[in-house]
């Protein structure tokens, strides 16, 4: 569990740092480059990069503008036009970007480095434009021309991108495995080229094709990692084909090949700890793939067969109930719990079950255990009571447990006063939750709750004064502040100056999404059309 | 001798009626699909309508509700007058260009047409069932059966299968509850046969259409600000430098230059080397018209006719200088199947703040209209977040191996005629970026993401003027393009 989430977080930061690195190399001077400015080049650059990164386009421009005009001949000019084009780029104006700079890089400084990145970024341009055709010509000769530069790198992945929406798998698997297999990997090209190999890894376990995707994943996973992202890529293939008649028994044969790929790295020494850490995970990954591969019947025993080779095991038991869950036999999970050699966490596990299916009191019960089992902890099981309690709407007995947590646990007090004042707004007792809202520093959420519970007690001056301060004090919410005073006087029926509150917001925000929902608003229900606003985006 | 008169009179009257059923039919056909014959004659063969109604329903209703009493004869003619007078309702609603009031009045027509119609079942239902029963009694009374009664069971036992579904009697309608059973399976049946005629004649594809641009020529330029020099030439003194009398001479020629600086079209706009603005594909009776997109699922119609789309195609025209219609339309998507290829509408405008929902065949022909036909969306979000992922959901099914992307503001679209280096827009709905979708070089739709169809209302929807001038301006360009490209692509077929 904590392993598949570890990954998917590595995946997250992997493609959310992709996204943005991408390319990103390529408009930077090597630092060889600029050692070799002059001083006065030097200062002029860092005034336009300092722009540059600051993403004051506009000016940054500008000042490129400026180093070209003074230091034509330098060495940095190449750079200096390239970043000039990228702003322009950033500005929207992609057509003379491309005429005007990158082509103006190819052009003036042809054995440049930047030359190379210019040939890329008008590619990319072409793409960003949505001219394919002329973007993947480009790209193409960017691969031709320079194969081994960083350029090439980005130009494989980006072709990926555009083989994705054509669907054209031939040159996806092209693109794939010039990445996984052919690329040298290093610090720009490492994160592109993992993606690619277990996205080929993916794609070929859709045709089940073990072998060619363990070649895939190899590149870029240890021996020891092997086994774990076989049955993550795996899983979702095998369960896709089982689920179909015409390819199950492709999923049972591909399963099996997995399951004997997993065996086959499993030590069968299993008298060194490690080893046996080992063997145990890869058999809960053969137990993932039997579950993948829709194999009722093998689960159970299997998992038994486990726990006499491993001996009784929480962990092993707790796959057993899992699966268990999933087919809806909670009374048979919950077996498995009682039986737990780490109490807590079977209790903590029962009662979880017990709210999984809304049966709370018992829940609430195996958590009261938990207290007197791990007073340590005894805070954490008393606020996850309180939160059962909200959940069975049992209000009272929740803000009574929250009450208690915010005497004996002091250096949370701000946490809990939310909690009493959440619980009495979800219970209906809006004055209550008022009053501990008040209590609470949590500017300017505290205030829109308390507006919110004034509106509901029909207290509409209240809620607009309330609205109106975090106007005041919370610049960034004043739009929907604004929103929600006009709503708030709709409610109250002063039907005039909630449209003149509406229009407000359309005239004072008109780029905001809530000028938008006053617009359609004042247009839909007033049938008013002069809704004041419109903007501009340059 | 006067009765003769009367019924020589009547007959033809009756004939009469009859010709004008036929002429009148024609006409519908073709306002409702071929749209062949002009507004005018329409007019002139949907007016007379009113007087023949008048007629026959003063002629069957007396003037005393209190002696008025329904027959065969007054249903009939109520019903069928009811026809006419509902087209025309519509007609000219259409023509007044008052769409809203049009569109209720096509809805409350279809609601009371389903009602007579209804009417008209229930009674012949209870007309052939009665018939039936007659014919039953009296084949007993002709076997000299004693019991007058219709015993159910007897019926049964007659061995007799009845399978018509007029006859109360039919073995499906069950022993229990036959009337009821017959006048529910009646009022499916007819509901039914009703809907799927409304199906087909609200989706029906009609013949051909043609759409003819403008003829003429022009350049693809941006349009250039001109200036005007104007040379002022002071008054002079005319000075006898003989004279007794000392003058201070002025300096000889003194001339001001005034500078008027005005925005002049410094070229024709157009495309092509005809002469005219217009584009050289096109016709001489061809013009520009704005043809609005209707759609199941949200509400096409909005700020449809007088007040947007008919600014926009005026300010068009005063822009351009290219001959438009007099009025704005709108076609169904499945209608644009009936433009041939060469002749069908380069842009059409769609616009909403709820769902668009497409049936699998106009997918079909929205892609077919855009890739082989060459047309081009103007796509507006009226409203929504919503809208928004509508309408990127629909292009994904109408064009799924193209991806949009955000339009450049150096691109031609936003260049020409109008410069326009900015998104104008009245309320950021769908973000603040217009996005398109290119096929082979050419914007194939245009999605405007902010309300522009408000900016074009007569009351600008209150936004300043430098905005609302700018919303014409891309509408003019969006307009432009199309048009431009289409008649680009038609060379280009002559030439092949």
């Amino acid at each position: 569990m904590k392993r598949s989430l570890l990954l998917l977080i590595a995946v997250l930061i992997s493609f959310v740092s992709l996204q943005r690195a991408n390319a990103a190399a390529l408009d930077e001077m090597s630092l060889k480059q600029y050692a070799k400015l002059r001083e006065v080049e030097r200062y002029q650059m860092k005034i336009a990069d300092k722009y540059y990164h600051e993403r004051n386009y506009k000016v940054a421009m500008a000042e490129y503008e400026k180093f070209l005009t003074l230091y034509e001949r330098s060495i940095g000019a190449p750079y200096a036009q390239l970043r000039w084009s990228i702003c322009l780029v950033h500005q929207r104006k992609l057509n003379t970007a491309i005429k005007e700079g990158f082509q103006s890089v190819v052009d003036y400084w042809p054995e440049s480095n930047e030359a190379i990145a210019a040939d890329y970024y008008i590619a990319k341009t072409y793409k960003d434009m949505g001219e394919v055709r002329k973007a993947k010509k480009t790209y193409q000769s960017v691969l031709d021309d320079h194969p081994k530069h960083l350029a090439a790198v980005y130009t494989c992945s980006d072709l990926i991108e555009i083989a994705k929406v054509q669907k054209d798998s031939d040159l996806l698997v092209k693109m794939w495995k010039q990445l996984t297999f052919e690329t040298p990997r290093n610090r720009e090209s490492k994160s592109l080229c993992q993606r690619a190999s277990y996205e080929l890894a993916s794609y070929q376990f859709y045709q089940a094709a073990l072998k060619e995707g363990l070649e895939a994943l190899k590149t870029t996973y240890s021996e020891e990692q092997l086994a774990y992202y076989v049955l993550y890529y795996s899983r979702r293939p095998i369960s896709t084909m089982a689920a179909d008649s015409k390819t199950k028994a492709k999923a049972e044969k591909f399963a099996d090949e997995c399951i004997a790929y997993i065996r086959s790295v499993t030590p069968k020494n299993t008298s060194e700890e490690e080893d046996e850490l080992i063997a145990l995970n890869n058999g809960y990954y053969i137990g993932d793939i039997h579950i993948a591969a829709g194999r009722d019947t093998k689960v159970v025993p299997y998992y038994q067969e486990m726990m006499k080779q491993f001996g009784e095991r929480d962990t092993i038991r707790d796959k057993i109930a899992t699966y268990f869950k999933s087919k809806n036999k909670y009374d048979e999970a919950r077996a498995q719990y009682r039986q737990y050699k780490n109490k807590v966490e079977g209790n903590s596990q029962i009662a979880y079950s017990y709210r999984q299916q809304k049966n709370y009191d018992p829940a609430v019960l195996a958590y009261r255990q938990n207290v007197v089992l791990d007073p340590d902890q005894a805070v954490h099981w008393n606020s996850t009571i309180a939160t059962t309690y909200r959940e069975a709407s049992k209000y009272k007995e929740a803000v009574a447990v929250y009450e208690e947590l915010y005497k004996t646990d002091s250096k949370n007090a701000e946490k809990w006063i939310w909690q009493i004042a959440t619980t009495y707004r979800d219970a209906g007792e809006h004055k209550q939750a008022i009053a501990y809202y008040r209590q609470s520093n949590n500017f300017p959420s505290n205030y829109s709750e308390m507006a919110a519970c004034h509106r509901r007690l029909k207290e509409y001056k209240e809620a607009i004064i309330l609205y109106n301060q975090i106007i005041g004090g919370a610049p960034k919410s004043a739009a929907w502040a604004l929103y929600e005073v006009a709503r708030t006087q709709e409610a109250a029926g002063n039907k005039e100056k909630a449209i003149l509150t509406f229009q407000q917001v359309c005239k004072r925000f008109p780029k905001d999404s809530y000028a938008s929902r006053a617009h359609a608003h004042l247009q839909n229900t007033y049938k008013i059309t002069v809704t004041l606003g419109g903007a501009k985006d340059e | 001798m006067h009765e003769l008169g009367n019924t020589i009179r009547r007959d033809r009257f009756v004939q009469i009626t009859c010709g004008y059923v036929v002429l009148w039919t024609f006409a519908v056909f073709n306002w409702l699909w071929f749209r062949v014959l002009p507004d005018w004659l329409l007019w002139i063969i949907f007016l007379p309508a009113i007087p023949l109604v008048v007629i026959w329903v003063s002629k069957e209703f007396p003037h005393s509700l209190k002696q008025f009493q329904w027959n065969i004869r007054s249903a009939t003619t109520a019903s069928v007058a009811f026809l006419p007078a509902w087209q025309l309702a519509v007609f000219i609603s259409d023509q007044l260009s008052l769409y809203a009031v049009g569109a209720y009045a096509a809805r409350i027509g279809t609601g009371a047409a389903f009602m007579i119609g209804l009417a008209w079942v229930v009674w012949g239902m209870e007309q052939a069932s009665q018939h039936y029963d007659l014919l039953r009694l009296r084949k007993r009374r002709s076997d000299a059966h004693l019991s007058l009664e219709l015993n159910s069971d007897e019926d049964d036992a007659s061995g007799e299968r009845i399978w018509n579904p007029l006859d109360t009697r039919a073995w499906y309608y069950g022993r229990k509850g036959r009337k009821l059973n017959q006048s529910v399976t009646g009022l499916m049946s007819y509901s039914f046969v009703f809907c799927m005629a409304f199906l087909i004649f609200s989706k029906i594809s009609g013949c051909q259409e043609l759409y003819e641009m403008p003829a003429g020529g022009g350049e693809q330029k941006p349009i250039a600000q001109k200036v005007k020099v104007q040379k002022v030439i002071k008054k002079k003194f005319i000075v006898n430098p003989f004279s007794a009398i000392l003058f201070q001479v002025p300096p000889i020629d003194e001339v001001k230059l005034q500078l008027t600086e005005i925005t002049k079209h410094a070229y024709t706009v157009g495309y092509g080397e005809g002469t005219g603005a217009g584009f050289a594909g096109g016709t001489k009776r061809g013009k520009v018209r704005f043809i609005r997109l209707e759609y199941t699922g949200g509400d096409w119609d909005q700020d449809f006719g007088v007040g947007a789309d008919l600014n926009m195609l005026i300010e068009y025209n005063v822009r351009t200088q290219q001959q438009v219609a007099d009025r704005t339309e709108s076609r169904t998507v499945a209608q644009l199947n009936n433009f041939p290829k060469g002749k069908s509408p380069p842009v059409v405008y769609l616009t909403g703040q709820k769902n668009i929902s497409l049936s699998k065949g106009e997918v079909k022909i929205l892609k077919e209209y855009l890739l082989e036909k060459h047309g081009m969306l103007f796509g507006d979000n009226g409203g929504s977040r919503h809208f928004h992922n509508q309408f990127l959901a629909m292009m994904n099914r109408v064009l799924p191996q193209v991806r949009p992307v955000a339009i450049p503001l150096d691109d031609t679209i936003h260049r020409i005629p109008y410069q326009i280096p900015f998104l104008p827009y009245v309320a950021p709905h769908g973000g603040k970026e217009a996005l398109g979708w290119k096929v082979d070089g050419r914007w194939v739709a245009y999605y405007h993401p902010g309300d522009i169809g408000d900016a074009w209302t007569d009351d600008h929807s209150g936004i300043s003027p430098e905005i609302w001038e700018a919303c014409y301006q891309l509408g003019t360009n969006v307009i432009f393009y199309g048009h431009t490209e289409y008649s680009k692509w038609l060379e280009a077929q002559k030439k092949k």
